[in-house]
């Protein structure tokens, strides 16, 4: 991976195409691929799957998914290539081989198998097996003699040439190619094809000898003495079996092999006119066909069987059979009738089949008296052959099975006699050809390790899988039929034996290898190792396989997300079936700017641009009648509204959006705003109902849907495309890892985790962040993996650092006064860059620029031996200036400042100019012009990194000290994260005692006693030692920065000054006294707390009630407050719940606007129902009434589906208060922290950063950055301990060189830059200072460089180092070659 | 006018609009090469004199991208 330049050169040849899952099946990616352009790392994978089931089928294990990809792509040198790795007859193979990888390919599961034999001649129809270039080992003194030249023979002459190693081959009879020239007819096996392969295996150097059969001629012995130094025996089994019958010695009796070798060799033997074969085999029916072909007028084949248990080929018995060949199943010759001692015909009896016996074949079974007989003239005997031992029979140390074949060791191939070793159909007794030539391949292996006196079966066990992995046929793959080999017409097949299948033309084969499932992703091709030029693919790369790796932990976190839910199960939907109803994951790809369109909104169907889009809501959330999902997925609402308003931003006004919703659920920080927006200001449709069924509309891509509004209205409605909102659920693969791991789950199978403890999982040191932890959106996993970190490093604190490795530092060299002495690297990236760009020009016009001393090209900059080399140069040539010329400094800059650092200059006397990302590969049409471009680029580098200087980065010591500002659940959970952790830390509390708004509540949701947990909280921080709690507490004054803040603290009437490192904001929140609802004017009309503290107290006026109502959203969701307070509706059902349990008479109303009880809460929700709670809604428009005549308390309220007014009478009503944050404005002026409008600080990033702040060295948690519920409070305020860690634990930070620096002479003291820098690095100097008092100057650790002062100071005061005004008008000058330079 | 090629200067920011012209090159896009880019650390540092300098220098176009 390090070696990988992420050129992508790799992807471009890679033949394999898959579905994007990034892409969301929308588009198509490689085999050899990174998941999406903007990956990090940036290095390409190879995703593989098990070996190939074809492969695994085929005796020599030829790679077929390779060549068929190969042959797909049209690369027919390539496909022979990988085809003769292992086999060096491609042609003959390609059409005489029974294909037994066929019936293995799994696109049999789809239509019919790929016809991969057929593919494999097109590759060497197309190109000449001759002109493949067959790497070969050096040539080795030893010989081998091999006996026979059939396919085992010669593979094994051509494997051991490979190897180096001199063959020469003994054939018996006058002609080369034994069964496979003597055996197959010619219209199956042209000789040239045979010819042109035998030869391609003599050019490299195997000397075939004829006529030269092994005998009393010539022994084994004699071979060794001749100085051979092995002997491979493939002698093959040309002997027919006999039939047995009585007249079977007659004239015009004769065997099947010998009759077709005589046809072979001559080109002509005595035929019959009619002749019976007996025999279901494929010599049977090579046999009928040639007699044919010679002139037989009548050929019948007899089989015992019938025709489905025939071995023969079906095309090849059909073939026979338009020939005109007769076929006589269950039948069997009893005795050949001879008159004159010459056949005359053949009786027969017929047969019937078993029932299937033991060995599962039915067997033939005589049926008695039905004897019949026919007239024939000749007779053969095609029932099978063995082979002829009678050269061999007598050798010492031979050994022989009792089916009369050779006996070897099974892998090795050896004999008992040393140096002797059989295969093929010696060994096997006759099987297919390519077995024999795996046989061959495989004894040359033998015979080299037996040369070199090697074990010769170590690492040799075949590869088989028990349950192979291969990658899954894709859902809906369409049906496409088997490409069908044209054929000679009959009518032109007598009397010649010219080829009968003539071949695919290439779009036709081409087409046919598309239809290939690639079964194990990537192909092993190799041909992205062959593309690679900086060998980060090679073929160990490939060879690679999973590892287990043992790793010796203190703790582990688990974040391993969620998966999407797979709404195919829900028929209705349509989703599996119509292009146009979607998932909302498919929809944010249909409108990213990198997705499938560029981020042109289109339907999938057509790509028309919609004008009606509909999401539904809760899909796979909320539903346990459908699924089992009953917890709602917390992220759907918002990012369907989301969706919904990008959609519009495309696609303009004329796009018309619906939500179909049950709850509007938006409690996140912001998101009720976003909410309000998108309904009044993007106009987007907000429509309550869930709709059951979507249909197509007949004749159109559009999709219609019936729905009952509120009011009870029955709609029909057509949409251009559906959204479906998704929920999230994990995955059975995680269930089983908790499983494992020992986690117990929830009911909706999250991790199961405690209110106190949020992030730790049932088992201890294990801890769970993220979806995994409960359905949540990025802001809160954020919060939540941050406090993971957290908790893990309260456990491992104490040996923080003991694995930490120092680096070496080389001196840096001084060049001051020194003229600038620049060096230029200009990097070619392969082809990546030179395959565009001019490479040498743009070097050689680089060297002439003023001041360059050297200038260089290299192949790869960023490998290690360049990096090495570019070291020493720079020390060689005194260089002291540095630009290459190469990909971005987004990812490369600092691997270059690296080198410069090791070779002693300072870091930022370096400037990289982007002619890849930025020019080869945005103009490759235009060579001429990114040269050009190229030239310009390096011009303006060159002049501007004459102009820098050594910069120096600010150092800056850290105190380890932490304050945390608010005593509450979440400030208290800071403290003891960071005490926990060695820190020391300060908790001030402006009241007196510890505890926040956690004082005021009953029970969690969970039914925990609130106040045993929180009593047990308060002593933990009481009693650590590394905290130090300040009571009756306020911030008076802050000094200082990050690092080193200095605040003066009001306590108990005293001043004091702590200094601290880092401060943690956890001011938090109270609850909003209403001012309406009648609050304050009865005491049956309460607040949410105050009905916890009754129960807390026991209230004894609890147990009269009878009826109470809880008002919802009082104060929140308001237009004076546009925030939902997130808590109040699981409070509410919580606290309906806990009066249920009192009483479970008690008749409970909840009144309320949306119900939020996002994730799992949902099931409080769906309990508090069946227990009999009353949920009704009412809008902002129309609230409920309070009443309070005669002592009567009343609710009145519309219930929203009878449209009436509705009384509720009441002995409580208890009102959802709004949470409203202390907003503590002086302590945002200390440490000059933004807040929003609604007085909640304002975050670094609302979804990334959400526990610090942009101001450096500050943290926030709890409610003063929102409202929410304990667990999140603590998950927060460890999150915000984790943050502080992160500086706390350092020594000292350095800050960057590239920083705004003030000229106080300069400086007018207009303030600009104070106030305007985001980040509070300019301040004014004191008025007391000797020097330039009241002047403006930058602190450089909190200034980030971003040059806003720069370009705002009315004096030109400010220089921001690395990117001054000068070195910027150097580039602008030198922009055109005329105008600068 | 038909065949005006004008030449544009770009000063992107280093932390959005210089990624993504980098993005368009991973993604194999292609535009025309009359354009020149100036990475600056944030929009924040561009300057009016940035731009006149880049029309004063020949430039047809000046693109603030950040």
């Amino acid at each position: 991976m390090a070696k990988c330049t992420s050129c992508g050169d790799c992807t471009e040849v890679c033949p394999v195409v898959l579905p994007s899952e990034y892409d969301e099946g929308f588009t198509d990616r490689k085999a050899t691929y990174k998941r999406y352009a903007q990956a990090v790392p940036g290095a390409f994978a190879i995703q593989k799957a098990d070996k190939a089931p074809c492969r695994l089928a085929c005796p020599a294990g030829l790679n077929v998914q390779g060549y068929v990809q190969m042959v797909k792509e049209g690369k027919y040198q390539e496909a022979l290539e990988i085809i003769m790795e292992d086999l060096p007859l491609p042609g003959v193979l390609g059409r005489i081989c029974p294909h037994g990888c066929e019936d293995a390919c799994r696109r049999c599961d789809v239509d019919a198998p790929v016809a991969i034999r057929d593919l494999k001649r097109l590759a060497a129809d197309q190109f000449d097996p001759r002109q493949i270039e067959i790497p070969c080992d050096p040539p080795r003194e030893e010989k081998v003699a091999i006996i026979g030249s059939g396919p085992a023979g010669l593979s094994a002459g051509y494997h051991l040439a490979r190897k180096g190693i001199r063959s020469t081959i003994f054939e018996a009879l006058p002609k080369t190619g034994g069964m496979l020239r003597v055996g197959i007819p010619e219209h199956r096996l042209p000789r040239e094809v045979l010819d042109r392969e035998i030869e391609l295996i003599t050019n490299l150097g195997v000397e075939i000898k004829t006529d030269a059969p092994l005998g009393e001629d010539l022994t084994i012995d004699d071979l060794f003495s001749q100085g051979y130094k092995a002997v491979y025996l493939a002698l093959g089994a040309h002997k027919g079996i006999e039939l047995g019958i009585p007249g079977e010695k007659a004239k015009g009796v004769r065997q099947g092999v010998d009759f077709l070798r005589e046809a072979n060799l001559t080109g002509k033997t005595e035929v019959g006119k009619k002749v019976a074969i007996i025999g279901g085999g494929n010599v049977a029916i090579d046999v009928a066909r040639s007699a044919v072909r010679l002139g037989a007028e009548e050929v019948t084949i007899v089989y015992r069987r019938s025709r489905a248990e025939m071995p023969a080929w079906e095309e090849e018995v059909a073939a026979a059979e338009a020939e005109g060949t007769k076929l006589t199943f269950l039948a069997a010759p009893q005795e050949v009738i001879v008159e004159d001692g010459k056949v005359v015909g053949l009786r027969c009896i017929r047969m019937k089949l078993s029932d299937v016996d033991s060995s599962g074949r039915r067997r033939p079974i005589p049926i008695p008296d039905s004897e019949y007989d026919i007239e024939i003239d000749q007779l053969i005997a095609a029932i099978g052959q063995r082979p002829n031992l009678s050269a061999i029979e007598d050798v010492t140390g031979m050994e022989f099975t009792r089916w009369g074949t050779t006996d070897v060791n099974e892998i090795s191939y050896a004999t008992g006699r040393e140096g002797v070793f059989a295969g093929g159909d010696l060994q096997t007794g006759p099987w297919v050809a390519i077995g024999a030539v795996a046989a061959g391949r495989e004894a040359a292996e033998s015979i080299v390790r037996h040369l070199d006196g090697r074990d010769m079966t170590e690492g040799r066990e075949p590869i088989s899988y028990d349950d192979p992995r291969y990658r899954p046929i894709p859902k809906g793959e369409p049906s496409r039929a088997r490409a069908k080999m044209p054929e000679l017409p009959v009518e032109q097949r007598q009397g010649n034996f010219k080829e009968v299948e003539l071949g695919y033309d290439e779009d036709t084969g081409r087409a046919e290898a598309g239809r290939c499932l690639n079964c194990g992703y990537c192909c092993e091709c190799y041909q992205c190792v062959k593309a690679c030029g900086p060998q980060a693919v090679t073929l160990e790369t490939h060879a690679q396989q999973p590892e287990a790796v043992q790793l010796n932990v203190g703790s582990v976190i688990m974040a391993p997300g969620f998966k999407p839910f797979d709404p195919s199960r829900f028929d209705s939907y349509n989703y599996a079936k119509h292009p146009n109803v979607i998932t909302s994951m498919e929809m944010e790809r249909v409108l990213s700017a990198s997705g499938p369109t560029g981020g042109h909104l289109v339907r999938p169907s057509d790509h028309k641009e919609p004008k009606k889009i509909a999401w539904f809501q809760c899909v796979g959330s909320r539903d346990m009648n459908r699924c089992d999902n009953s917890y709602c997925s917390s992220v759907c609402c918002m990012y369907a509204i989301k969706e919904a308003v990008i959609a519009k931003e495309h696609s303009g006004d004329e796009l018309d959006c619906a939500i179909f919703f049950m709850d509007m659920r938006t409690p996140g920080k912001d998101f009720e705003r976003f909410y309000d927006n998108a309904r009044e200001k993007s106009g987007v449709r907000f429509i309550r109902s869930r709709v059951h069924t979507i249909n197509p509309v007949f004749g159109s891509d559009d999709l219609q849907l019936r729905y009952v509004t509120e009011t009870g209205e029955t709609v029909d409605e057509t949409f251009d495309m559906i959204v479906l909102s998704i929920g999230l659920e994990t995955p059975p693969e995680l269930i089983e890892l908790a499983e494992k791991l020992d986690i117990a789950l929830t009911p909706g199978n999250f991790s199961k985790t405690e209110l106190f403890s949020p992030v730790e999982t049932s088992r201890k040191g294990i801890f769970a962040c993220g979806a995994f932890q409960g359905p949540k959106d990025i802001p809160q996993s954020v919060v939540d993996s941050s406090a993971a970190a957290a908790a893990a490093g309260e456990l491992l604190g104490s040996v923080r650092n003991t694995l930490a490795k120092t680096k070496e530092i080389v001196p840096e060299v001084n060049i001051k006064g020194e003229p600038a002495r620049i060096g230029v690297f200009v990097c070619k990236c392969g082809i990546n860059i030179a395959g565009v760009v001019d490479v040498e020009s743009v070097r050689d016009y680089a060297a002439k620029l003023p001041y360059v001393e050297y200038a260089t090209d290299n192949l790869y900059s960023c490998s290690q031996d360049t990096q090495d080399a570019m070291t020493q140069i720079i020390r060689e040539k005194n260089l002291n200036r540095v630009v290459v010329a190469a990909c971005t400094p987004k990812t490369h800059e600092p691997l270059f400042q690296e080198t410069l650092i090791n070779a002693g200059l300072n870091k930022y006397l370096f400037e990289m100019c982007n002619i890849r990302n930025q020019d080869s590969w945005v103009h490759k049409n235009n060579p001429e012009l990114a040269t050009e471009k190229a030239k310009d680029l390096v011009r303006m580098a060159v002049s501007k990194v004459a102009l820098m200087q050594p910069l120096k980065e600010a150092e800056l010591d850290i105190n380890p000290v932490a304050m945390v500002v608010g005593g509450g659940i979440s400030g208290m959970a800071s403290a003891l994260a960071l005490a926990r952790q060695g820190f020391e830390t300060h908790i001030v509390e402006k009241s007196d005692r510890l505890g926040g708004q956690a004082l005021n509540l009953y029970t969690t949701p969970d039914g925990q006693e609130v106040e045993g947990r929180l009593t047990a909280m308060i002593q933990d921080v009481e009693n650590h030692e590394n905290i130090q709690v300040h009571l009756n507490a306020t911030l008076t004054a802050v000094d200082g920065f990050v690092g080193n803040f200095k605040s003066t603290l009001a306590e108990n009437g005293e001043e004091t000054v702590v200094e601290h490192g880092a401060a943690i904001m956890a001011t938090g929140a109270h609850e909003y006294k209403p001012e309406v609802y009648g609050y304050g004017q009865d005491p049956r009309i309460v607040t949410s707390l105050e009905l916890d503290r009754k129960f807390k107290e026991d209230d004894p006026t609890l147990d009269k009630i009878e009826s109470a109502v809880f008002i919802q959203c009082v104060g929140s969701r308001e237009p004076q407050r546009p925030y939902c307070s997130r808590v109040c509706c699981t409070h509410s059902i919580h606290s309906a719940l806990e009066l249920k349990q009192r009483n479970p008479e008690m008749n409970i109303y909840v009144l309320y606007r949306d119900i939020r009880t996002y994730g799992e809460k949902e099931y409080l929700y769906k309990e508090a129902r069946e227990k009999g709670v009353i949920f009704i809604r009412f809008s902002l428009e129309s609230k409920p009434q309070i009443s309070t005549e005669g002592g009567r308390l009343a609710v009145s309220v519309v219930d929203p589906i009878l449209g009436q007014p509705l009384e509720i009478e009441a002995d409580l009503v208890t009102l959802a208060a709004a949470i409203i944050p202390n907003a503590e404005k002086a302590l945002a002026d200390f440490f000059k922290l933004p807040m929003n409008d609604d007085g909640f600080f304002i975050e670094r990033h609302a979804k990334l950063g959400p526990s610090e702040f942009a101001t450096d060295g500050v943290y926030l948690c709890g409610m003063a950055h929102y409202p929410k519920p304990i667990d999140e409070s603590i998950a927060q305020g460890k999150a915000a301990a984790a943050r502080a860690v992160t500086l706390l634990a350092r020594d000292k930070i350095f800050a960057s060189g590239t920083v705004a620096e003030i000229e106080p002479m300069l400086c007018s003291q207009c303030g600009v830059c104070v106030s305007i820098c985001p980040y509070s690095a300019p301040y004014f100097r004191s008025e007391e200072e000797r020097f330039f008092p009241g002047r403006a100057e930058i602190n450089p650790v909190l200034c980030k460089g971003c040059g806003l002062c720069v370009a705002s100071c009315r004096s030109g005061a400010i220089h921001l180092k690395g990117f001054d005004n000068d070195q910027i008008f150097a580039q602008l000058f030198n922009l055109a070659e005329e105008m600068g330079v | 006018m038909t065949d005006f090629e004008p030449k544009i200067v770009a000063f992107l920011c280093n932390w959005c609009s210089y990624g993504a012209a980098d993005l368009a090159g991973v993604s194999r896009m292609e535009y025309p090469p009359n354009i020149r880019v100036i990475r600056i650390p944030c929009t924040g540092r561009m300057s009016p004199k940035f731009a006149l300098g880049a029309l004063r220098q020949g430039a047809d176009g000046v693109w603030v991208s950040g």
